[in-house]
């Protein structure tokens, strides 16, 4: 009885996603530093990714690993207009805080 | 209990406490080690599930590329002292976790309902049909358009984070 619950299969990896998931958004709900914001849809990107290639594990299908290979790469490409974004709060205002974002105009 | 199984414990409960640390510290620092740590252990478990390649990818462009930008720009600010790491109000923030947990929660009843539908019989991804041979092939093909795309959307990033960290003047300038 246990035993099937132990043994791993789809549903593992899709809760594994889902807390990794939960996690970062929690990072970007709570922190307010920009780059541990960041940092947070990272681990919400990877979390999306894990449930992909466990789909295409699963049920056979390449697509899966195609399409965390495209999603990998707009993470990296959020992740440096964030940067910039975060570089341009500092020299302006001399933190990253996230406070000032709005202030940011022109 | 066979090999695999006793692996993917150890590596999601590395996962979840990685992954915990990179939110909970004061210390950006900290939390980009935690975030490279989390990258290496999720290429791990893609190794577990057959994608080679997704797993390499996983380690040179986040493990190397996106943490050490993260570093990188960490080394151009003055980090010394961060009094208030966490949001202010301990309703809301106690809403935010609870609505975090929540949605954790939603998200595996759902799986647990519906992954029946979705997964019939065992039509598990063999190695030699998950090649990067095959993977380069089905890239080249049948995604040539997303992939040139992709190219566009990086050249267009590249231009736009320069501009955007060169912004002087505008409205609210000192």
């Amino acid at each position: 009885m246990l035993s099937n619950y132990i043994q791993v299969s789809l549903e593992h990896y899709l809760i594994l996603s889902a807390i990794i998931f939960t996690i970062g958004m929690m990072g970007v709900l709570m922190r307010k530093n920009i780059l541990v914001m960041l940092m947070g849809i990272e681990l919400m990107l990877n979390g999306v990714n894990l449930s992909f290639v466990a789909f295409s594990y699963y049920t056979g299908n390449l697509n899966g690993q195609i399409m965390v290979f495209f999603v990998m790469t707009v993470a990296a490409a959020e992740a440096g207009v964030g940067l910039a974004l975060a570089v341009t709060i500092f020299k302006k205002f001399k933190t990253i805080n996230i406070q000032f974002f709005e202030k940011l105009k022109g | 209990m066979d090999m695999t199984t006793i692996l993917f414990y150890i590596l999601a409960i590395a996962i979840v406490v990685f992954s915990l640390g990179v939110v909970m510290t004061a210390n950006p620092i900290f939390s980009a080690l935690f975030l490279a740590l989390t990258m290496v252990t999720l290429a791990f478990v893609y190794f577990l599930l057959n994608a080679p390649f997704i797993a390499g990818v996983q380690l040179i462009v986040y493990a190397g590329a996106v943490v050490v930008l993260f570093v990188m720009v960490m080394m151009l600010f003055d980090l010394k002292q961060e009094k208030e790491a966490f949001t202010k109000g301990k309703f809301t923030g106690f809403l935010k976790i609870a609505s975090a947990g929540w949605l954790c929660g939603l998200i595996a009843g759902a799986i647990y309902m519906s992954t029946e539908m979705v997964v019939s019989g065992n039509q598990i991804l063999d190695v030699n049909k998950a090649s990067t041979k095959i993977l380069a092939k089905e890239l080249f093909s049948n995604y040539v358009f997303a992939f040139e795309a992709l190219g566009i959307l990086l050249l267009l990033i590249a231009v736009g984070a320069v501009s955007i960290s060169r912004i002087k003047g505008g409205t609210h300038a000192k």
